[in-house]
């Protein structure tokens, strides 16, 4: 059952984020959306989109990104189960950034 | 109503309103002008009856109608095509059934509609007057006369809906088309008294 989707998507510019979140926040077990733009190029552009909500189906949200003419490129994080589990930092973590 | 939505997401997408505005006014002062044309034409080669002013007219309206609908509809699907290409290049996948490509298929359809209803549309109301004459409605001349009137209206119409469209003066724009329906029904009189 997953409560929670972080996607990196390719799109267009149109249909806009405003119209891609509004149909993603109708899918089915979907309860909220949010799409940040990372980058802008002359055709495309490069979002994070999180999915929140219970039971998402990651097949209805690429059919539905794919409909809408985007693209994913890598799926950045899910989350799934009873409660979110949130990532934690660990002593290695900040080993491995310095 | 889903329909309509459907309609309304697909115009948004495929940027063709603007598009589309542009072939309704060309096309449709064109239905006007031809048919003003035949009309002032018939009027100074003294065309005795209706019917010759009604078949022609319905003639040079229903090849215009052809000629936008099938000149729209090739121009736009290719510049449509081009697009869709240069964005899957970009996109790295094929678009064709997302909501890009039936927008862009959606777009070409419905200039083609707008480019050949409007003059169609203008030409066909031009006539109306010819119809109503043969029914007795009103005498020949008064149909020639009236059918100069609506076309010359339809011109002014066309002149302020650009005004209004490009937030200027509605009645300069309007009477700015209208001189051109003017300028060809005075050459017309102009070459019967000569």
């Amino acid at each position: 059952m997953i409560r929670r989707l972080v996607l990196d998507v390719l799109k267009p510019h149109k249909p806009s984020v405003v119209e891609l979140s509004e149909a993603l926040s109708h899918l089915q077990g979907v309860e909220g959306v949010n799409i940040i733009i990372n980058e802008i190029d002359q055709q495309v552009e490069n979002a994070k989109i999180i999915v929140g909500g219970i039971g998402i189906s990651f097949e209805d949200v690429k059919k539905k990104l794919e409909e809408l003419g985007a693209t994913v490129h890598s799926i950045d994080e899910v989350a799934a189960g009873k409660r979110i589990v949130e990532e934690v930092r660990t002593p290695q973590d900040r080993s491995a950034r310095m | 109503m889903k329909f309509l939505d459907q309609i309304r997401v697909y115009i948004k997408i495929s940027g063709v309103a603007p598009i589309s505005r542009r072939y309704f006014i060309m096309n449709a002062f064109d239905g006007a002008t031809t048919v003003l044309g035949v009309v002032v034409g018939a009027y100074v080669a003294g065309i005795p009856n209706e019917l010759w002013v009604i078949w022609s007219g319905l003639g040079a309206t229903l090849a215009m109608g052809l000629s936008g609908f099938a000149g729209s509809y090739m121009a736009e699907e290719a510049e449509g095509t081009k697009k869709l290409n240069s964005l899957e290049k970009s996109m790295l996948t094929e678009l064709k059934d997302s909501v890009v490509g039936k927008a862009s298929r959606f777009a070409s359809m419905w200039a083609a509609i707008i480019g050949g209803g409007a003059p169609a549309l203008t030409g066909g109301v031009c006539l109306i007057p010819f119809f109503l004459s043969i029914h007795g409605s009103f005498s020949f001349s008064s149909a020639i006369q009236i059918s100069v009137v609506l076309a010359l209206s339809i011109m002014f119409l066309l002149g302020a809906i650009l005004g209004r469209i490009s937030s200027r003066n509605i009645l300069f724009h309007g009477v700015k088309m209208l001189l051109v329906g003017l300028i060809l029904t005075v050459i017309f009189f102009a070459l019967k008294l000569t």
